[in-house]
């Protein structure tokens, strides 16, 4: 379904980001500010040029791939992960019983205070990056999961047996497509959460990466390479959040959540 | 009701298994270097230790704590005070929803942690600049859905309280708000998480004081006890703020 974007608010919106733009660079040419803040022009420039120029050891190309490379590998086993115990959850009373309270206590950690406990057991190498991705996305993953497949609607479990189905079927057939939609739920804000966790884990130990190159702005009061870094940061983030619901809209079409 | 307790003792089974494993591999059989893994019952000698004690990082566990409430619901407010009716103006005038989504859209895609480094070099490294951190990951979703809760409004109960008279600011008061007030709190449900993972995030990059800090500096100098017990306090100060604002929805909203 296509949504016709009218005239009218086509044009108030391109008003309203040329006003957001015009106030930036009327604050950073006109007062104190201008001494270390860059106008937008100059950010733009600096945009284009760095994805040919290096900034410290790669391009901004390179440095963006190194951190969309992290966020694939931790995020594809948080998911994988994830899915295998929140449905086994979900599927079985009894492993919920014995996963329940452990999961319990690790949930309510957010993601990103185990940098330090990281750091502790694997050094500041990629696996540290990967393990804290992973716990970024790992329990929000889980508890989709479950629900999607404790929610199996019973009538269609029994009606499926009733017509002679094994218990492979039933899963395969009913409650895994049932979950689909809330694992992709799942899925899609663990995805965000990835990007976020690559960032803070770049930030505090890297040598490349889209965290580092705003870390080592702030490092060497660069507020232009912060802002270009920040630039690159919202353009991965936005594609990120929209890959998702188009994998979505093609796997599982039956149930298109609101967008 | 058998079964129901049979469950129990798997789950009080799995959680003993788990400590007694981790005391096993620990304090008798050493296999992780004392550096690497602390014992659970170490963690909990730091913790009553940590009440008191202000070795290593400076102040005390209830101070660190404080001072991480602090930043993280001043940000927290200031960005629950701007987003709701934000996103309640954007959703009920159209103007102003033309005029502000575009520069929303702009902004939103940045994860709050990107924010860290472009705030501390303009606010400075004190209480201003972590707590805008907090404000940008916690004002994110609250107009999402205070936008979302007020276009959920059945155009049915519109179209009723207009054949009845009311004016356009009645309606949105006596029947858009209402509808909303579920979704609204679902945002600041949601933007409470965000708050305090970022507040974590941002004190661990660049902090004097703060559970975030204590993290950083039990790291720095190799004392993962305290690491252990600072997750957990976070986890556990998490929990409650998340429980309290639960009991207030509840008190909040009759359904």
């Amino acid at each position: 379904m296509r949504t016709r974007v009218g005239f009218l608010p086509l044009m108030v919106g391109a008003f309203a980001i040329f006003c957001f733009f015009a106030l930036w660079h009327v604050a950073s040419t006109t007062t104190t500010a201008a001494l270390f803040f860059p106008t937008p022009i100059e950010v733009l420039r600096y945009f284009f040029v760095s994805m040919t120029q290096k900034i410290g050891k790669y391009t901004l190309w390179m440095h963006t791939l190194h951190s969309l490379r992290r966020v694939a590998v931790g995020f594809g086993l948080s998911s994988l992960t994830g899915i295998i115990v929140g449905v086994a959850m979900g599927y079985s009373k009894t492993i919920n019983a014995a996963i329940r309270p452990l999961f319990n206590i690790i949930r309510p950690i957010p993601g990103l205070a185990w940098i330090p406990m990281a750091i502790l057991w694997f050094g500041i190498g990629e696996t540290t990056k990967y393990f804290i991705i992973f716990m970024g996305g790992f329990a929000n993953v889980v508890l989709n999961s479950y629900d999607g497949t404790s929610k199996a609607d019973p009538t269609l479990i029994k009606a499926a047996q009733l017509l002679g189905a094994n218990d492979v079927q039933v899963f395969f057939r009913i409650i895994l497509p049932s979950a689909t939609p809330y694992i992709f739920a799942g899925l899609q804000v663990s995805l965000s959460t990835s990007w976020m966790a690559v960032l803070a884990a770049e930030m505090i130990s890297s040598y490349e990466g889209a965290g580092w190159i705003i870390n080592m702005g702030m490092q060497t009061g660069n507020t232009l390479m912060i802002l270009t870094g920040m630039v690159a940061i919202a353009i991965v983030g936005f594609l990120l959040a929209n890959i998702m619901r188009v994998v979505e809209r093609s796997l599982c079409s039956w149930t298109i959540r609101g967008t | 009701m058998k079964l129901k307790e049979n469950y129990t003792l798997i789950s009080a089974l799995s959680l003993t298994c788990f400590l007694l494993i981790w005391i096993v591999i620990t304090d008798v059989l050493h296999v992780f270097p004392a550096y690497a893994l602390p014992s659970p019952i170490l963690a909990v000698k730091t913790f009553f230790l940590k009440l008191v004690q202000k070795s290593p990082d400076g102040s005390t566990l209830l101070v660190h704590i404080a001072a991480s409430l602090q930043v993280a619901l001043s940000g927290y407010l200031l960005g629950a005070i701007i987003g709701i009716p934000l996103g309640i103006l954007m959703a009920w005038y159209k103007p102003v929803d033309m005029f502000v989504k575009p520069i929303f859209d702009l902004v939103r895609p940045i994860p709050p942690i990107g924010w860290v480094p472009i705030m501390m070099l303009t606010l400075g490294i004190g209480l201003k600049a972590k707590a805008m951190v907090i404000f940008v990951s916690a004002v994110i979703p609250c107009i999402i859905n205070a936008y979302s809760g007020i276009k959920q409004t059945s155009l049915v109960h519109i179209n009723v309280a207009k054949t009845f008279g009311a004016s356009n600011v009645e309606i949105l008061r006596t029947v858009a708000i209402p509808t909303a007030m579920p979704m609204i709190f679902t945002g600041l449900r949601v933007s409470l998480g965000v708050a305090w993972m970022t507040l974590v995030a941002a004190e661990l990059i660049a902090a004097t004081k703060g559970l975030g800090y204590m993290l950083q500096i039990a790291r720095t100098i190799g004392r993962p006890d305290i690491i252990i017990v600072g997750m957990l306090v976070i986890a556990g100060v998490g929990a409650i703020l998340t429980g309290a604002l639960e009991w207030f929805e509840k008190k909040f909203i009759r359904r």
